[in-house]
């Protein structure tokens, strides 16, 4: 079995993905998955390093998965570690330990609707536009998106991180 | 009568990238297709950033774009994988789960939008295969590429999931070498072809890894004898050709690789010249790969 033992959480974990239980560690994921080049090696795959580390929702690891989908789509026993990563970085989200990067582009969203900031160089931005003959760009209608995040629940809890 | 497409241009592209926005809008209009700017377009959400981390807010800012363009009673056209990935996986939840759409109108109503279902999300390459067709695009170039080895990166989030997706085989993706045929130029045979570009590692945590793969990937389209490789999506491009120019000032090979997005190509066959196709805002250039295009 993959997941560490020493893992409070893995009761519940495994009664979400019952599928981690018959991961063989054959490390066919390993061929495929990016996330190998940020110094993970055959003995220690990526995959295997988000299942057996105690806290993983706490394991920075986490946020280099760029959800290609390549992992479940080449695993021989249907194990899918991608919704396994996803349910740990929504775990983690929760909790605040998401890292900067994703919460800054998360409120940029729904504080500008861009994923990144373009408000401070709109003008060099425009400049470029209009040179290659576009209309220039303005604000989005953050408004709306601003009574969505409210219904979900989202502005409220990006706020009381801003708090902390 | 011109089709017309509500153009979702997502932030990338007309942020970072103006001259592939300007590109697009200028095949499209030559091939007959008029791309229309809808002003109340948001982000899609990004998906990897927002949508892993709270879906309900991801699918109901996907569903108020989608309503925003059936309400102009357009499908839309992406130049975005990521954008092309949310679009798509919005509309295939909430067309499968009437429970789901209700919740997501519901959170969505005080917007003044209601997700319906009607419109379509097509990349453009598919806009480009089913609307205009490989007949069409032969008779479009008059300039073949012919001399040109290209290496197609069709990147990772318009193949998968493939049960949602539908575009190609995520182990063995074929469209884009054919499309590339299309121009004329020879597809090169690499290794590592349907790895990711590492746009993900760089932005979210491992600047080292992601170098380390734009060196493994390059290095092979390079031994493929590669003029230059391909891509469709604003992330890929950035990756290759911003993160391709970093690289090549850290210990790595200069492989001088020039990106091309798929639509720059089918410009430069179709007879526009390097600065029509806004090849000045490139970081990546090689004397000669533009001699190949010159004597093209």
């Amino acid at each position: 079995m993959p997941i560490s033992l020493e893992y409070k959480a893995k009761n519940e974990l495994l009664q979400k993905f019952p599928k981690i239980e018959t991961c063989l560690k054959c490390n066919t994921c390993a061929l495929v998955c990016p996330v190998q080049y940020a110094g993970f090696s055959p003995t220690n795959t990526y995959v295997n390093n988000i299942f057996s580390t105690q806290e993983p929702e706490k394991n920075p690891n986490i946020w280099l998965c760029a959800s290609c989908h390549k992992c479940e789509e080449i695993c021989p026993y249907e194990v899918k570690p991608l919704e396994v990563i996803e349910a740990l970085k929504d775990e983690a989200f929760e909790k605040g330990y998401a890292p900067e990067a994703i919460r800054e582009e998360i409120n940029q969203v729904l504080t500008t609707g861009y994923a990144f900031p373009i408000f401070q160089s709109l003008h060099f931005i425009n400049r470029e536009r209009e040179r290659r003959g576009l209309k220039p760009l303005g604000e989005r209608k953050v408004g709306e998106i601003k009574k969505i995040a409210g219904k979900t629940g989202l502005e409220n809890k990006m706020a009381g991180w801003k708090k902390k | 009568m011109t089709k017309k497409y509500a153009f979702f241009r997502g932030c990338f592209v007309p942020v970072r990238l103006p001259h592939i926005e300007a590109v697009a809008q200028k095949v499209f209009s030559d091939m007959g297709i008029s791309l229309v700017n809808l002003d109340d377009f948001t982000c899609c959400p990004e998906p990897v950033g927002v949508g892993i981390n709270d879906k309900m807010t991801w699918l109901s800012i996907a569903a108020r774009n989608l309503a925003v363009a059936e309400e102009n009673g357009l499908d839309i056209i992406t130049v975005c994988n990521g954008c092309t990935y949310t679009l798509r996986h919005a509309s295939h939840a909430l067309n499968s789960n009437k429970q789901l759409r209700d919740k997501v109108n519901g959170i969505i109503s005080d917007t003044g939008h209601a997700y319906k279902g009607n419109a379509k999300v097509s990349h453009f390459l598919e806009v480009l295969m089913n609307d205009i067709g490989t007949r069409k695009m032969k008779s479009a170039v008059k300039y073949p590429l012919s001399k040109l080895t290209i290496a197609t990166h069709t990147g990772c989030h318009i193949l998968s999931p493939k049960e949602i997706m539908e575009f190609d085989n995520p182990f063995d993706p074929t469209t884009l070498d054919e499309l590339v045929m299309i121009l004329g130029a020879t597809p090169a045979d690499y290794d590592k072809k349907t790895l990711c570009c590492g746009w993900a590692l760089m932005t979210y945590g491992s600047r080292e890894g992601a170098y380390a793969l734009l060196k493994d990937k390059l290095g092979n389209m390079k031994l493929a004898q590669a003029d230059c490789l391909t891509v469709v999506c604003p992330q890929c491009f950035y990756q290759f050709d911003m993160g391709q120019w970093i690289a090549s000032r850290k210990d790595i090979p200069q492989y001088n690789l020039p990106v091309l997005f798929y639509l720059q190509l089918l410009g430069l066959a179709m007879g526009y010249n390097l600065q029509e196709i806004g090849y000045d805002s490139h970081k990546v250039k090689n004397p000669e790969f533009e001699n190949k295009i010159k004597m093209r």
